[in-house]
């Protein structure tokens, strides 16, 4: 992909290709210095007001993901383009404009706002870094932002231990919309939430990415939330997306296996209902030394074949009316069959 | 299934407060249960809402400031509360176990898994010390540790989070307990693993006719798992029923707003319902109904009268003053 196709699909506002992170331990004497892949070659493509989900288990590497387009991590391969420029390649200078446009919402609210900095601070912070207001300004402001999300403006020389943990949430929100972000990434920013709280920040999210027109990368393992609330959904496993398609296609005809274990893995708050179920073996193996071929073959629930030991699958459209992008050997080789293996009622 | 209406655990008007400087906090406030043989009971509620403190003090292990005040729990008619220190530890590990959310912290990192499975076996079952690797290995494998010899000399920092609950979960069951309690045993497992540790729980409950007390707050846990439900909020049980009763016919508006405001794999939600507010502090919990600062059908009465806990039709107990008035409220507020 040239940089000059990415600036022709204007429609795309984020476009991520090839990234790869790996992370170094340190080696012992006579040992080589183990490399964690944390992130393997993954690529998407966000568009404008879309909410693109990254599902997987721990480890899978989705929170990597969403930092390394941050540039928190600095990448080890590939490139990310926002509006058609390639953010790995700008200045430290140009980066700071740009995070004026791209922010995050952490998981954990406990730990992602400063004990020391009031409300006020924790919000403002991000106008005086930019310098784009000040004095009655940037108070208007921030009783604004606050008022957005909820929260009562007149608390705002509190300090973030006086809050509840939904409370500091709105505030990691606010943060996160001070400079009018146009991209947001939110890493589970409702997994550490109550079930009532939970419902609450779903539904302000969903109305603030209508009113700010955000686009969001919702990076969760929670399939039920990631369905409610994404358009489009990647399903990551060991640092690769193994299948991505629109939110209704991959939860009514999921294709990986993994997938399909996965959605079926999820317990669904109704007595009556029996499902017939496919339970993985083991867990997933490390990053560390992924498995050859097909990361997920020594838990697929179809026998492996040889191919699927030795070589990747890659990521294919296999959709009919829309897109949708497995990486199985068996779906793209139409070796079809039913699951053999790890079955359960 | 077993015979109906045979109890194994009673609570009656349990009551556990914590004395602490900024005053009493209310944390179990008179509730009662039952959990009958070979059942599962499922305790749901949110964070702060006594669920863990019930199990604690079914094991009396409430620690100061916390004192268990009031009522009485019957274990195979047995009244644990007046048990002494001794005999209580003869029944904890042995007739009653129980398992953890986080299992690295109980689990001690110095020790390998199995001389700390074979410890409770040591301690609890008279069986000669020749024999009791020989059965830490039979109780791993019936936990599905793969492996089992090996891995009974590796210490639980070698295994992973799902592998650690197996290994607490073998422990519980070396005594093969009439009762566990498994407080969240799998809120911090990838859904493929919690899958593998639910099954595995099932098949405990089938083949060793052990009781759980499941507490969870994922309410599709509850669906899947448990035979019956109470639902706890605030200190107080709210409903109680057998689990189709409760998820097809929730009679509370408590559990009728819970069940709505989570996002569902089976059906399509445009809008979540929200409860608004959050949980409140139990060091000053509101008069009356505890949920009537949240309710949506809270009337003066609700917010004076603390509502009894009322068996409203057969095994389905509901605490709500306003119970009679809300299907047909609802029915006005949806044309």
């Amino acid at each position: 992909m040239t940089l000059k196709e990415a600036i022709i699909t204007s429609d795309i506002l984020l476009k991520v290709r090839g990234l790869k992170k790996h992370f170094r331990l340190t080696g012992r004497i006579f040992k080589k210095a183990a490399v964690i892949r944390a992130v393997d070659g993954v690529s998407f493509d966000i568009h404008r007001g879309e909410t693109l989900g990254l599902v997987g288990e721990s480890g899978c590497g989705k929170t990597t993901t969403g930092l390394t387009i941050l540039r928190f991590y600095p990448p080890t391969a590939g490139s990310v383009y926002f509006e058609g420029k390639d953010i790995f390649q700008t200045t430290k200078r140009e980066m700071r404009k740009l995070r004026q446009e791209m922010q995050m919402i952490f998981q954990d609210p406990f730990l992602s706002l400063n004990p020391r900095m009031t409300v006020y601070d924790i919000i403002g912070d991000a106008f005086d870094i930019h310098g784009l207001a000040r004095g009655a300004e940037k108070d208007r402001r921030i009783i604004s932002l606050m008022k957005k999300v909820e929260l009562i403006p007149h608390h705002m020389y509190r300090y973030p231990h006086e809050f509840s943990g939904g409370q500091r949430q709105r505030i990691g929100i606010a943060r996160a919309l001070a400079l009018k972000p146009k991209f947001v990434i939110a890493d589970e920013p409702v997994s550490s939430l109550d079930i009532s709280v939970r419902a609450q920040m779903l539904n302000l999210l969903q109305d603030l990415q209508e009113e700010f027109e955000l686009t969001t990368l919702y990076i969760s393992h929670d399939l039920s939330t990631v369905k409610h609330i994404c358009d489009r959904v990647c399903v990551m496993y060991l640092g690769r997306i193994i299948e991505s398609a629109d939110v209704k296609e991959l939860f009514n005809n999921p294709l990986h296996p993994y997938t399909k274990a996965l959605i079926l893995a999820i317990p669904i708050p109704n007595p009556k209902l029996k499902r017939k179920r496919i339970v993985l073996k083991g867990s997933p193996p490390t990053p560390i030394d992924p498995p050859p071929g097909c990361r997920f073959h020594p838990r697929c629930p179809y026998t492996p074949k040889p191919i699927c030991k030795k070589e990747e699958p890659e990521l294919i459209d296999v959709g009919t009316s829309t897109k949708h992008l497995v990486a199985c050997h068996f779906i793209s080789s139409n070796l079809r069959q039913n699951p053999t293996r790890h079955l359960e009622e | 299934m077993t015979e109906e209406g045979e109890k194994l655990l009673s609570i009656k008007d349990l009551k556990t407060h914590f004395f602490t400087e900024r005053g009493v906090v209310k944390a179990v406030d008179g509730i009662n249960l039952e959990i009958g043989k070979g059942k599962i009971l499922g305790l749901v509620g949110e964070s702060g809402s006594g669920k863990t403190v019930t199990a604690l003090s079914i094991v009396r292990l409430v620690s100061y400031p916390g004192k268990i005040l009031n009522g009485y729990i019957l274990f195979q008619n047995e009244n644990l509360l007046e048990k002494n220190e001794r005999e209580m530890r003869h029944i904890r590990g042995n007739r009653i176990s129980m398992i953890f959310q986080d299992p690295m912290s109980c689990l001690n990192p110095v020790f390998t898994v199995g001389d700390q499975v074979a410890e409770a076996i040591r301690l609890h079952q008279d069986i000669p010390r020749s024999e009791i690797e020989q059965s830490v290995v039979n109780i791993f494998e019936k936990v599905g540790i793969p492996d089992a010899k090996k891995r009974l000399k590796e210490h639980p920092h070698k295994f992973s989070g799902g592998m650690r609950q197996r290994v607490m979960i073998a422990m519980a069951l070396s005594c093969h307990p009439d009762l566990l309690i498994a407080d969240e045993p799998t809120t911090n497992l990838d859904v493929t693993i919690q899958l593998q540790i639910l099954n595995l729980m099932r098949k405990i409950k089938r083949d060793f006719k052990t009781s759980i007390l499941l507490i969870t707050h994922d309410l599709g846990v509850i669906a899947e798992m448990a035979d019956h439900v109470a639902v706890m909020y605030a200190g107080k049980i709210m409903e109680y029923s057998d689990v189709v009763e409760v998820f097809s016919n929730p009679l509370h508006p408590y559990t009728k707003a819970l069940l709505e405001s989570v996002p569902r794999l089976d059906v399509e939600t445009r809008r979540l319902r929200v409860i608004p507010g959050t949980v409140p502090e139990l060091l000053n919990p509101p008069d009356g109904c505890r949920f009537s600062p949240r309710c949506a059908y809270t009337r003066e009465v609700c917010r004076k009268e603390v509502p009894p806990l009322i068996e409203i039709k057969r095994g389905h107990s509901v605490a709500c003053l306003r119970m009679n008035d809300i299907d047909t409220e609802r029915g006005d507020n949806n044309v």
